[in-house]
């Protein structure tokens, strides 16, 4: 509304007369411009949430209860409350106020936002719209985030109240509602990847029951443990460097994942014959690079042999999972995806592995562990070598790392050859590479663990013996555990043995994923695309950068 | 006049699901302009062509173009090209016809005065102006229908594809939809549609595709398949001083059959085109017979939809 007919304002008196603009009349154009860059599916969800009934109740009694707890946290509290700190147990009983939209109703309100869309068909007209799933994900997860706000801001003077009662600082207030907020959008982005799962209606009952149970569980957890933290009282050290540097590392782990979350929610639903897996890549192997630079970095701030271990403890269940994944991809490379192909040299030696492919995966996941193994060796002898930190004291660190790196090769690429296989006969996706992993790996520990309780009988069914060789578990607990002595000492030799053995076979079969050419680009699209964009006029032929060339610029020949 | 380029092309279109052969080597050409009727019984693969050419399925084998860029390869472009109406209507819950449009405009990148102009024209062209605030799911069918169209133009796109456009309207609204279908080829918008009511098509549409069992068994103009099917018409004779005996002449002939005698009129099947009717007409009344009525029944659509399918599915 921009005009007013109102009997009580008189314009010529008004602030507003004609000549001066007010600061409405100024902000308006402004606000309409920021409003035309909105995310489109944020606008629509915003204007839905505003007349649906659930945002409605949920909000209403979101007040009611705040108001309730007023009435009675005081009234329990009272007389003390003129002079005890009550802050902490009226900020709990907040919390949990708060804590039921923010960490259920909202991201289970986020995951149905995108499941209904795909039931209702509503989504297959968006998905032909010039909205990039990307931007489908974000405006989903921006409408959370904006009820999310909604629901601060209808408490937040609750709260406030809390820091006057005293006995809780703003830091922690801050800090709470802080990672409550974080968690509860990452809660939200897994809701949303969880609708991307699958497009058929029986799964997404079954995601909406198995989800909606894991939101009531973790919201209880981290409410538990947020009031745990209040009950403890106390002052966290915020004057420690190494607490704001744990915040950090804390916050770089939850922003990778949280990138990897929704990069894997936007290529579920990409168009098939787009590139759905070059950006996850690079987000790992960012991701991967965030781990050992954090690692490292507190291994030199706290010379520590267990330095190593963590390093290597959570990698090869990372890679594995993921790499069970990316084995699965459809080792065809669409005309689509190869246009944008490296050409060059050190392009092809370096890049070739983000491209997509079941091959280029598995070489990708082996790279990767390879990778850091190579990193906790060099980091544990060179940091010795240059007096960084001391002798570690026993190198079954090393034997973990290279064994981790050894049993990843091996299973995956086992795997990835029994799926290669049965693809012959019945075409499989993700979800059956997945399976197919999950039962190797499994098969993998159980059957030696019957062959060696069958074989040497009861009494020695706890007793690591080189039966063991294929139980990944056991042998890296038996590593750790020095239990590894004798003639065992050859599972160092058969498991790296049959791990380059596998690779190789792997490698051979992925050699036409990784020999793919670019493919170039039609002369209709080099036409298109400078209409659309004749900014971007066609760059010279030839190399552009060491790493690629653009073969987009030069003419098609058909 | 026919452009070079076609707007729509389908090059050997195949589309498998298991050993179901939903679409089987279906290839035809759409001109800009043009409305192209697309017909087959339930299940005969219709559907799953469109959802191919709106990118939102992907071919076994073979491609599909619009303006010339493939939808398997360049489907953001296509979709910039392309109005899509499927057969289902696609509302969201909490939304009126103004911001269902308005979120679909901006969705295809329409911004400010461009947006404003651009639900203004599909608002007046669907006449929706005096709904533009009512909720979306409170709309009756024909309204939906039209707020669906509008939604499938609201980007000025050059192609449109109607999937079942007129199912379950009243016959006014068909009627209503059939002129606004004419109306957009007017303008030079390309149309694919695809309906059951196959009259309407006969009257809007430069060309038809029978699909059945996911092959395109007649592709052309309603006069050319009608033509190409034509080997039997009925043909219906009024003569003077009784038709017994005109029967009997008729009898004689090895290109008649079926005879049937009804007062002075005499039904029969004739095989043959238009100058062998001729023909015959002329023999009849050398033959000293006085003919007073001669008609040859046109086939219908409906009817070379009939002889050319065989009503199986898969």
């Amino acid at each position: 509304m921009t005009t007013m007919d109102s009997p009580f304002l008189n314009k010529a008196d008004s602030p507003a007369a004609p000549g001066r603009p007010s600061l409405g009349d100024r902000l308006d154009p402004l606000l309409e411009r920021a409003g035309e860059r909105l995310n489109p599916i944020l606008v629509k969800e915003a204007r839905q949430a505003l007349k649906s009934k659930q945002f409605v109740v949920t909000f209403t009694l979101l007040l009611l209860c705040g108001w309730g707890w007023s009435l009675l946290g005081i009234a329990f509290l009272s007389p003390g409350v003129y002079y005890a700190p009550a802050g902490p147990f009226m900020l709990a009983g907040y919390y949990f106020v708060l804590a039921a939209p923010l960490l259920v109703v909202v991201p289970f309100a986020a995951f149905r936002s995108l499941a209904a869309e795909q039931e209702d068909g509503t989504y297959e007209l968006v998905s032909i719209t010039a909205l990039s799933p990307r931007l489908i994900i974000t405006g989903k997860l921006g409408s959370a985030v904006l009820q999310m706000i909604v629901y601060f801001s209808a408490l937040s003077p609750c709260i406030v109240f809390t820091y006057i009662l005293r006995g809780v600082d703003i830091f922690s207030i801050g800090l709470i509602l802080f990672w409550t907020f974080m968690f509860s959008v990452g809660l939200s982005a897994v809701g949303l990847l969880f609708a991307t799962a699958s497009r058929s209606r029986n799964w997404q009952v079954l995601f909406s029951v198995v989800f909606l149970l894991a939101l009531l569980l973790a919201g209880l957890l981290w409410s538990m443990a947020v009031i745990q933290i209040l009950s403890a009282g106390g002052t966290p050290a915020y004057d420690q460097p190494d607490f704001w540097l744990a915040i950090l590392a804390a916050l770089t782990a939850y922003a990778s994942f949280f990138v990897l979350i929704l990069q894997a929610a936007a290529a579920q639903i990409t168009f098939v014959s787009a590139n759905r897996s070059t950006r996850l890549r690079i987000t790992m192997a960012v991701q991967q690079l965030l781990w050992i630079g954090w690692v490292i970095y507190f291994w030199l701030r706290h010379p520590d042999d267990d330095a190593f271990f963590i390093m290597m403890m959570f990698p090869p269940f990372y890679w594995a999972l993921v790499g069970a994944l990316m084995t699965g991809e459809t080792p065809q490379l669409s005309p689509r995806a190869r246009r944008s192909l490296p050409q060059s040299f050190l392009g092809r030696a370096f890049l070739t592995w983000f491209n997509p492919g079941s091959g280029t995966g598995y070489a990708f996941t082996v790279a990767n562990m390879f990778a850091l193994a190579l990193t906790v060796t060099i980091v544990g002898f060179v940091s010795h070598a240059y007096g960084f930190a001391g002798q570690p004291h026993d190198e079954r660190w090393l034997a973990f790392a290279w064994m981790a790196v050894a049993y990843v090769a091996a299973y995956l690429g086992v795997g990835r050859l029994i799926l290669l296989f049965m693809r012959r006969f019945v075409w499989g996706g993700l979800a059956m590479a997945f399976v197919i992993q999950v039962f190797v790996a499994a098969m993998g520990t159980i059957l030696p663990f019957l062959v060696q309780l069958s074989a040497l009988g009861v009494r020695f069914a706890d007793e690591y013996t080189l039966i063991q060789t294929s139980n990944w578990a056991w042998t890296m607990y038996a590593i750790l555990d020095k239990d590894i002595v004798g003639v065992d000492y050859f599972v160092y030799v058969i498991v790296p043995v049959f791990a380059g053995v596998v690779f190789v076979v792997n490698m051979i079969l992925a050699a036409r994923e990784v020999a793919a050419e670019r493919e170039q680009t039609p002369q209709r699209v080099v036409e298109d695309e400078l209409r659309l964009h004749p900014e971007k006029a066609p760059k010279p032929a030839g190399p552009q950068n060491p790493w690629d060339y653009d073969t987009a610029a030069e003419p098609a020949t058909s | 006049m026919i452009s070079s380029t076609p707007m729509i092309e389908l090059r050997r279109l195949h589309r498998f699901f298991g050993t179901v052969r939903a679409v089987d080597d279906v290839s035809f050409e759409v001109y800009k302009g043009q409305v192209f009727g697309y017909i087959g019984p339930n299940g005969a693969g219709k559907t799953t062509s469109m959802r191919i050419l709106a990118t939102l399925d992907l071919p076994s084998y073979g491609d599909a173009c619009v303006d010339g860029f493939s939808v398997v390869n360049d489907p953001e472009r296509v979709r910039r090209r392309l109005g899509f109406m499927p057969d289902y209507f696609g509302t969201y819950p909490n939304v009126n016809c103004r911001e269902y449009l308005d979120f679909f405009a901006r969705s295809y990148g329409l911004a400010g005065k461009e947006r404003q102009r651009a639900l203004k024209r599909v608002m007046g062209f669907t006449k929706l102006d005096g709904l533009a605030e009512k909720p979306t799911r409170g709309l009756s069918k024909g309204m939906k229908q039209r707020l669906c169209l509008g939604r499938a133009m609201i980007h000025d796109p050059a192609v449109l594809i109607l999937d079942e456009p007129a199912a379950g309207l009243d016959p006014r609204a068909r009627i209503e939809l059939r002129i606004m279908i004419r109306e957009l080829a007017a303008e030079g918008k390309t149309i694919l549609v695809s309906s059951h009511i196959l009259t309407e098509l006969a009257e809007m549409c430069d060309q038809v595709g029978i699909i059945e069992q996911g092959r395109l068994l007649a592709v052309g103009s309603v006069e050319e398949i009608q033509k190409a099917q034509r080997t039997h018409s009925d043909v219906k004779v009024r003569v003077l001083d009784g038709a017994a005996p005109l029967a009997v002449w008729l009898e004689q002939r090895s290109d008649v059959e079926q005879i049937a005698v009804e007062g002075e009129l005499v039904h029969f099947s004739h095989q043959g085109d238009r100058r062998d009717e001729a023909a015959l007409l002329r023999e009849m009344v050398q033959a000293g017979y006085q003919i007073v009525e001669f008609g040859c029944k046109q086939k219908s659509l409906e009817d070379v939809f009939m002889q050319v399918t065989r009503g199986a599915v898969q």
